[in-house]
């Protein structure tokens, strides 16, 4: 009785589940497979004979690896993703620290840290681009006012990532700050307490309590970051379109370009597997650090 | 500390005083920071297509949270109650399809849809929604049944209910905080979407923040009209993840970090 009772409930848990896994399936295994498909094909949608050959499966990766473009956008790729992390951990660090002081006057403040991060992609990059336009930018007046003109930033070979680098980091303090907050609220009184009744100083407390207590919930944000930078794309689409040249070309900008400007489908999803075999090997990571230590919050 | 605040909101409260501006102060420096506010630019959004884009946003952000959250809710509620074979892999590809780039779905689906004719339409992008939204579901759900307490669903047991009826009429009414949260995080995450909808839409479906970019793309430097039509994308997001800013992180990191 107890047996086919419990049988009953099994059968009912799994019904509940398999609904979401056949849709899973559909939605994202399929595609999956297909996009691996594709990459093996030269399929270009001007020719469409080409769909199907499958005559040189590795083609588009051998050409990928002498792709001097390719390479020039892993390299842009990897000077994004280190100005953006690395600010915005500082940036963050500083940030949390400052929010986590109690007043009722600073929690009022939490709220509105947050917005830049709620805001959608698109508005964001939009913001930015007026800021960016010296026809209508207060900036470039003001500075302009001030005997200090300054180029067009966002059409300057030296100064377009620079620009993206600023707008990302704004957009995205506010998460590495709330990561920071979560972190301290959850921080023990009591080693805080010790560092002082020893009579160390705020910034001692600082260096040798505070940081390395925060040193892991850092690292899970930095590795967030990390791997959404890789899909960075509103922003550049907005500001700079990849240029000028192919100065702010990520390699996720260079395969949206090969398929939807140059209709090279194939070989933009070859890009694309890179690009996914990269996220995954950071998630990897990601899941690893935080099984570690276990769950956070 | 207001004033931090001030300096890291400026770009936003200029883009939010460039939609009430009159076209002629626009770039007008030193700005003119008293002007009489003007609703010109809302009324040439209003009698244009942009309603049309919103209402598409509207339907497309809804329906898809509709669904994710029939087909993910009762998948959460047995992952976390019951131990399944495969866990580790199912769980694998849950953070995996959140952590993928857009651009992976967008390639296969865009090739799909010129089959399927459903390039342009809103169930196509209902349905490439569903990639990330029914992830956010099963993640978000499962950690708010974690904390409701099992002993619950045994005490409906032993009045003689069914597992499914124990679902529907004790836990699933506790987690009703935790059911709106995520409703709103995944409707949110689908009205901010650009990418998808930028490559599967072309007039028809469009969505709002498409139809923005538009204007910046095809009708001149209008910055008055791009500006109230930011506005409009943007205010409802604002309102409803301050709601739910206590789960914005946890959504965010949905797939690695427990909410």
């Amino acid at each position: 009785m107890k047996r086919a009772l419990a049988g009953r409930r099994d059968r009912t848990y799994t019904l509940c589940l398999l609904p979401s896994l056949v849709v899973l399936a559909v939605v994202t295994l399929a595609p999956t497979v297909y996009l691996v498909a594709t990459s093996l094909t030269p399929l270009d949608l001007t020719r469409p004979a080409t769909a199907l050959d499958f005559s040189q499966p590795s083609g588009n990766y051998a050409l990928l690896l002498h792709d001097d473009r390719f390479w020039n956008s892993v390299w842009v790729q990897a000077k994004l993703s280190a100005g953006t992390v690395a600010f915005q951990l500082v940036g963050g660090l500083a940030l949390g620290l400052l929010l986590a002081v109690r007043s009722g006057f600073v929690e009022a403040c939490r709220t509105l840290f947050l917005i830049p991060m709620v805001l959608p992609p698109i508005v964001v990059a939009i913001m930015w681009k007026v800021l960016y336009t010296p026809d209508i930018s207060p900036v470039h007046s003001a500075l302009a006012a001030l005997g200090l003109p300054i180029p067009a930033l966002i059409t300057h070979p030296d100064w377009a990532l620079p620009a993206i680098v600023i707008a990302d980091v704004w957009e995205w303090l506010p998460f590495t700050a709330l990561m920071v907050l979560a972190a301290l609220k959850m921080m023990p009184e009591e080693a805080l307490e010790a560092a002082r009744i020893d009579g160390a100083a705020g910034w001692q407390v600082l260096r040798h309590v505070v940081l390395p207590y925060l040193r892991p919930a850092l690292l899970v944000a930095g590795l967030f970051r990390l791997i959404d930078s890789v899909k960075a794309f509103p922003l550049i689409y907005i500001l700079t379109d990849g240029g000028p040249g192919t100065v702010t070309e990520v390699t996720n900008y260079y395969a949206f370009r090969q398929a939807f400007n140059f209709s090279y489908l194939g070989f933009s999803s070859a890009i694309t597997l890179a690009l996914v075999a990269a996220v995954f090997l950071l998630s990897w990571w990601l899941v690893r650090v935080v099984g570690a230590r276990g769950d956070v919050e | 500390m207001a004033l931090l605040a001030a300096v890291v909101l400026f770009p936003f409260l200029w883009l939010l005083q460039m939609s009430v501006k009159p076209t002629a102060d626009i770039n007008v420096f030193p700005p003119r920071l008293l002007f009489t506010p003007t609703g010109a630019h809302y009324r040439a959004l209003w009698e244009g297509a942009f309603p049309v884009s919103l209402w598409n946003s509207t339907v497309v952000s809804a329906t898809t949270t509709l669904l994710a959250l029939c087909v993910g809710v009762p998948a959460a509620f047995a992952l976390s109650r019951a131990r399944f074979r495969h866990e580790g892999a199912i769980a694998f590809w849950i953070l995996a399809t959140r952590m993928a780039p857009p651009i992976a779905f967008t390639l296969p689906y865009f090739l799909i849809y010129r089959h399927l004719d459903l390039l342009d339409t809103r169930l196509g992008l209902v349905v490439i929604y569903l990639t990330f939204n029914l992830s956010l579901v099963i993640w978000m759900m499962r950690s708010f049944f974690d904390a409701t307490p099992r002993s619950l669903d045994e005490a409906a047991w032993i009045d003689g209910a069914s597992v499914w009826q124990g679902f529907v009429r004790v836990t699933l009414p506790l987690a009703t905080p935790g059911i709106t949260a995520t409703a709103i995080l995944c409707f949110l995450f689908s009205w901010n979407d650009f990418f998808f909808a930028l490559i599967l839409t072309r007039t028809r479906a469009i969505t709002a923040p498409v139809a923005v970019v538009n204007f910046l793309n095809y009708e001149g430097w209008e910055w008055g009209k791009i500006a109230a039509g930011s506005t409009l994308v943007l205010l409802p997001v604002l309102v409803f993840s301050l709601l739910v800013r206590k789960y914005l992180v946890g959504g965010l990191t949905a797939g690695a970090v427990r909410a």
